[in-house]
């Protein structure tokens, strides 16, 4: 069965922005070979309190990168603990930055939300650090002095349900 | 021993994956590239953006499966990339979201342990408030689903996993169908 629906926005609706400053982010890389070992010390029960607003991973090469986004203080153990462990290579450990992150209707189902939200960040001249958009999430991991500069972009750019 | 609890497990329809790794300007590289699929009316159901191993940029996208190649064709096309940006795509590959109750990290890292004991590749991850979202290859997803529900305690009353409505964007109503 097919039901076709007409909805048209002027603006992409979203439910809102929500930001998350003060946050470390790591990142580290450990061969395709040894992810096992490495999610073996990610059950370990003192990784278990953990906050993690925002984590990816990306293979490249036989190699799968992460970034973490930890609050700092949690950043800090994080990156030392996991350091001891000698099983990922640690590359970057940035602090501070931010998260701003939304959501909206059919987000993963509709073409043309990365285009607006990515041209947003780039129009206003702001760096991203990293990103990750799934299901209905856009995710967008920035220096903490741009979060201001970047809600107000994507302001411009999105429509804030009522 | 007690499985741990999840919220839900959802998996994607086929998808393919694109991964543009390059040098510099990804601020550049990612609004052209984005807006090229959107002007071609290609979504992106999953995108991730990290710099790697402190060297290079790299942009995992997956879009649908049906897309793959149109969007290759573009991607592929003299001039879309910068010199230095090179092109990696894998044609079938899903993504399965687990809904954890709690201990996200803990639940990351119990699929990570699961899948490579069964030898189910990882290629992507990404998270969001409620979810953990894992691409693998499609004819491995089947498979990835049972040994989520094997060693984790889904809810009695679980929605479907796998997806029973489509949707599809259009800026037209088809004549013989709609008003």
């Amino acid at each position: 069965m097919e039901t076709i629906a007409v909805y048209w926005e002027s603006r992409i609706k979203t439910y809102g922005f929500q930001r998350m400053p003060g946050l470390a982010l790591i990142e580290l890389s450990c061969p395709v070979g040894t992810i096992k070992s490495l999610g073996e010390i990610l059950t370990h029960d003192d990784m278990q309190a953990l906050r993690a607003p925002f984590i990816a991973a990306q293979e490249s090469d036989r190699e799968l990168s992460f970034i973490f986004c930890l609050p700092e203080r949690e950043g800090k153990g994080f990156h030392a603990s996991l350091e001891q462990t000698r099983i990922p290579t640690s590359h970057r450990y940035v602090y501070p930055v931010g998260i701003i992150f939304f959501h909206g209707p059919h987000f993963g189902d509709r073409y043309g939300i990365a285009d607006a939200a990515f041209s947003a960040i780039s129009k206003a001249g702001i760096q991203l650090i990293a990103s990750g958009c799934a299901s209905s999430s856009v995710y967008l991991i920035l220096a903490q002095d741009d979060l201001d500069r970047a809600e107000e972009a994507l302001t411009k750019a999105f429509e804030v349900a009522a | 021993m007690e499985r741990v609890k999840l919220g839900g497990l959802k998996q994607s329809l086929e998808l393919c994956q694109f991964d543009l790794k390059g040098p510099d300007s990804p601020e550049k590289i990612v609004p052209r590239v984005c807006k090229l699929l959107a002007s071609q009316k290609i979504n992106i159901a999953f995108l991730t953006l990290s710099q790697m191993n402190d060297e290079f940029h790299q942009l995992t996208m997956c879009p649908h499966q049906y897309d793959f190649t149109r969007t290759s064709g573009l991607l592929n096309t003299k001039g879309t990339l910068p010199r230095g940006w090179g092109i990696q795509s894998r044609k079938h590959v899903g993504i399965l979201t687990v809904f954890p109750h709690r201990s996200p990290i803990r639940i990351l890292g119990l699929v990570m342990v699961a899948w490579a004991a069964q030898s189910i590749p990882l290629h992507g991850i990404a998270t969001s408030l409620s979810a953990i979202s894992f691409i693998t290859d499609y004819r491995s997803i089947d498979r990835g689903i049972e040994i989520i529900q094997n060693s984790f305690q889904l809810p009695d009353d679980h929605a479907p996993i796998k997806p029973e409505l489509v949707y599809y964007q259009s800026d037209e109503v088809k004549k013989d169908k709609g008003n």
